[in-house]
Order: structure tokens, then sequence, then C-alpha cells
């Protein structure tokens, strides 16, 4: 084409290129990330192949693989035992974590711009924020007995403080500068919140809700050791004791610690790439690199 | 010399003779300490007032009694004829530590205010870009904050305050938290801005050369509780070179002012000192 400016194939050769780095890049990233683990999975293996170590205590991985195979049973997804597991364990840990965003995030920016309410509920929260909240689980099973309020209460205590408290120091982070700079433009209370609170406090409550994540997930196991009746990772691990089936046990530790992974570096590590790295970042001023 | 005896004499085109902001007997208290014992003076419309004084004598108290953040103990602060009651958008301020929203860019930083007047945003970004090139900031729109020099950040936060159109400009130290070659090079760069701006400004400073710059006229504070113990009218037209004889004569004579007041509250420090021990 005679329009075409000539600028426009190389334009094309270097978004190419820049993919092709990007994908190079991330797949070297994954492989540095990987490469200690499946050594260590080779070792551990090598070791229990050897009869160093007692099969029936620590199972290989490549046993531990195929008792996860037969219990994710994924010729038939509906029925398969470990997918269930893994659902009903995510559905607690994410509504109990849902619970507590919705009180915590409100309390949290409530407490942190009104002194006098803070000063009151300050000591209280010092007190109760550094309580594991498994504590909590022996009260509320008396109250609720065993099943999901059970466990969902204590994972949602687990997840309120660690947000709520993050919320709070976010809130009271943000200097009255900024806070006048926007009244100086006519701003509302509204337009104060939205454009200064909220946004200002963002990088503390994100790392709140990471932490709170954590609290919920790492919690939900201990509570569903001692309250669930059927279902869930906990479960599925201290029900297996009873048959002396280290592998299963395995394979929920195995599950608790990459759902884990996945929700840190997935869902929190994306909202962070979007928000605080994109603000923050160390990129200067004209490179777009 | 006296508020009352002090002439008003606009120099910069345009500068008018009408009282823009009347402070009358305005005294500050915090809390026991009197922070302002009676300060008295009227500021035209237009005009460039530099606020200068020994360091921890309330000039920035006195900035923020204007700009509403802060309410006088006793007194009154006029501006157009109508009391203070709080801060509003005919007033824009910067503040020496630029104070810029790191989430936004520096387009949006600077859109801030038109966007909450409720200004369409084509409008709002084409009243924001004028100034961000008045402010030498073109090509910058889309950057962060955090990628900016402290030179760029303050540019950024100056363009913040004119974009949204206020009738009276408060500047609090604006210079005060730049190295001393970048804070040089911005003062003479942006000599033109204010004229440009053609607003009432109000700037708070601890340097003589600064006001002398960039002010219609200097008010010296003396030291807490303060008071307007002097009032000088620099006239000489803008732009204005520091080497300028004409320019270092003002100096001298703004200098020797504050100096006498810094001797004095040093004097009645070492008193006190000694008093007590």
């Amino acid at each position: 084409m005679s329009n075409a400016t000539p600028s426009a194939p190389f334009a094309g050769v270097a978004d190419e290129q820049r993919l092709r780095s990007i994908l190079y890049r991330g797949a070297a990233s994954a492989f540095l990330f990987a490469l200690p683990i499946i050594v260590f999975l080779l070792i551990w293996e090598t070791t229990v192949r050897l009869g160093w170590i007692n099969a029936t205590i620590l199972p290989s991985p490549s046993n531990i693989a195929r008792r996860a195979w037969v219990l994710l049973d994924p010729a038939d997804p509906a029925k398969s035992i470990l997918l269930t597991h893994i659902v009903v364990s995510l559905w607690r840990a994410l509504s109990s974590f849902a619970l507590a965003c919705v009180l915590a995030i409100p309390m949290g920016l409530f407490l942190g711009l009104n002194r006098t309410a803070y000063l009151i509920a300050s000591p209280l929260l010092s007190l109760l924020l550094p309580l594991p909240a498994v504590a909590w689980a022996p009260i509320f099973l008396v109250i609720f007995g065993q099943g999901d309020i059970t466990i969902i209460a204590v994972c949602f205590l687990g997840a309120f403080f660690p947000i709520l408290y993050s919320t709070i120091q976010g809130v009271r982070a943000i200097g009255r500068h900024s806070l006048w700079v926007v009244r100086s433009m006519g701003a509302s209370r509204f337009d104060i919140f939205r454009r200064v609170l909220l946004p200002g406090a963002l990088p503390a409550l994100i790392s709140g809700l990471k932490l709170g994540m954590a609290h919920s997930w790492r919690t939900l196991v201990a509570a569903e050791m001692l309250a669930a009746l059927t279902h869930g990772l906990g479960f599925m691990i201290f029900a297996a004791r009873s048959y002396m089936d280290v592998s299963t046990m395995f394979v929920g530790i195995v599950c608790l610690a990459l759902i884990g992974l996945l929700i840190e570096r997935g869902v929190f590590g994306s909202l962070e790439a979007l928000t605080i790295h994109r603000w923050h970042g160390n990129g200067k001023v004209g490179s777009h690199r | 010399m006296s508020v009352e005896t002090a002439k008003i004499l606009p120099l910069r085109d345009g500068a008018g003779t009408k009282p823009k902001i009347v402070a009358k007997n305005v005294q500050k208290y915090f809390g026991n300490v009197l922070a302002m014992e009676d300060i008295s003076c009227t500021i035209n419309e237009r005009e460039f007032v530099a606020i200068i004084g020994p360091s921890g004598c309330g000039k920035s108290t006195f900035l923020y009694l204007i700009a509403g953040f802060e309410k006088a103990s006793q007194g009154e602060l006029l501006i157009n004829n109508e009391l203070v009651v709080g801060p509003g958008p005919d007033r824009g301020v910067v503040f020496q530590e630029f104070v810029l929203f790191p989430w936004l860019t520096v387009l949006r930083n600077a859109t801030l205010g038109l966007d909450i007047k409720g200004v369409p945003r084509q409008e709002a970004e084409e009243r924001a870009r004028k100034w961000l090139r008045l402010t030498g900031l073109s090509g910058f729109e889309n950057a962060y904050p955090s990628s900016l020099s402290g030179g760029m950040k303050q540019r950024v936060a100056i363009a913040r305050a004119l974009s949204y159109d206020p009738e009276v400009l408060l500047l609090d130290e604006p210079f005060g938290a730049l190295d001393v070659q970048t804070k040089n090079y911005m003062i003479q760069d942006l000599q033109n801005l204010w004229v440009e701006a053609n607003r009432t400004i109000v700037m708070i400073t601890h340097s003589v050369s600064e006001a002398v710059q960039l002010a219609d006229r200097v008010l010296i504070l003396s030291s807490r509780p303060s008071r307007i113990i002097a009032d000088v009218a620099i006239k000489l037209p803008h732009p204005r070179d520091l080497r300028d004889p004409q320019v270092r004569r003002y100096e001298d004579e703004v200098t020797a002012l504050l100096s006498a007041e810094v001797d004095k509250a040093m004097k009645r420090e070492r008193q006190t000192f000694a008093g007590r021990s």
C-alpha cells in the first residue's frame, strides 16, 4: 500500500520481538522458580526408593502423585473425592474471607478516621490481633456444634483482624495535607473518600487482604480437623490418620500448599501489579520497558 | 512601618488596587501558646505577596488561615469581603512537600480539581494541559509521580493548583524542599508563569532572594508571637534578575530588617534560657 507508513512493518517486528522476549523471560523465571523444587523432589524420591527412609511414614513423591490421581478420579470429575474436598475447603475459606472484608474494611475506615473511636478500640485490637483464631474453635463448637458455621466463624476471625488493622493503618497514614489539597478543591465527603482515602489506603489494604486470606487459609485446616463432619482438605488429612493413609495426608498437604500459592501469586499478585507496582514502578519517564 | 501607612504599589500589569484578602487583628493560639499576636494586612487583587520571617514564626499558619484549614482565635479574615469559614475552590494551595497523589498520572493529578467540580473530561484535560505546558511538563502527562524528580513534582503541584482556576494561589514554601540548583532554576523558569497566571498570589518563604525576585510586596513577620514588622514594596518590573543591582538593593534592605528581628529573637531566647538556669 502506498499509504502505509514505512515504519509500520518494523513496529510489527518490534512487537513480536518484545512479545517473544516477555514469553522467554516468563519461562525462564518459572523454570528458576521450579528448579529447586524439582531437585528437592528428586532427592526425596531417591532416598525413599533406596530404602533410607521408611515409605510408610514418608511415601515417595511418585507414590503421593499416584494417590492424588486416584483421589482426583479425572475420568468422572463430578464424583471426584479430592475435587469435592478442595471445593468445600475453598468455599469455606472464601466465604469467611468475604465476610471479613465486608465487615473489617468499613470498620477500619471508620476507626482510621475517627480519633476517639480509634483510641477506644486500639487497646482491644492490640489484645485480639496476636490471638490465634483457632483458640476460639472450642467456644464456637460449644455454641454451634460441628459443621460449616463453626469453621467459617473461626476462619472469619483469622481474616478479620489483619484486614481491620491494615485498613486502619492505611487510612491513618494518609497525611492531612493530602486531605487539605482536595478540600481546597471543594471536594465533598464522598469525593474525599473516593479520591483520597480509598486509593491512599489501598497499598496497606492489599497487604491486609493478603495477610487475611493467608490467615483464613491456615486457620481453615485446624478448624476442619476439629469441626468438619464430612468434607474439606483438613478433614481429609485428619480422617486419613485412622487408616494410617500417609499418602492421602500428603496429597492434602500438597493441595493446601499449591492452592495457597495460587491465591497469593495469582489473585493478590495481579491486584498488586494493577495498582501499587504501576504507581511505584521502577520505570523511569520515557522508557516503556 | 505600620500596615495602615504602607502604600500598595501595583507593578505587574493588571495588578489592581481592589482589596482581595484582608486580615484584621488576626490572633492565633495553639492551646495556651500565642502563635500570632496581631496580624493586620491587606493583599490586593492580582498582587504577588511574599511573607517572610524567622523560622517557627507562624508564617505557614497564616497561610493555612487564609486557606481555611485553620481557624483564627481572634480577629477576622476576609476574602472578597466575605469571612473565611473553610477551604474552598477559590483558593489553590501548593505545599512544600508537593502532596501529589501517587495513584494518579501527572495529567489526572492536574485535572483533579476540575474532576471534582464535575467539568467534562475533555475540557478538564484541555485546561490542565495548558498549565502543564506552562510549567514545562509537556510530554510527561502519562507518567506517575513516583518517576519524577522533586522539581518536576512541584511543577505538577503548581499546575494542579492553577488548573481549576482559583482566584487566589497560596504557596507554602514552594521551593523549600528542592536542592539549590533546582530551586534557582525553577524560580527563574517560572517567572513568566506568575505573570501569565495573573492571580492574587501569597507565598510563604524563608528565602529573601526568592521573595525579592518574585513578589510585588514582601511582608516581614516578627518571631513568635508574630506581628508584621515591615511591608516592603518591590518596585521593579518582571522578570527580575538577581544580579541586577536594584534587586540586590531590595535584597539587602529586606535582609537587614529580617536579621535585626532574628537577632532580637535570639537574644530574647538566650535571656529566657539564662533566666531559667
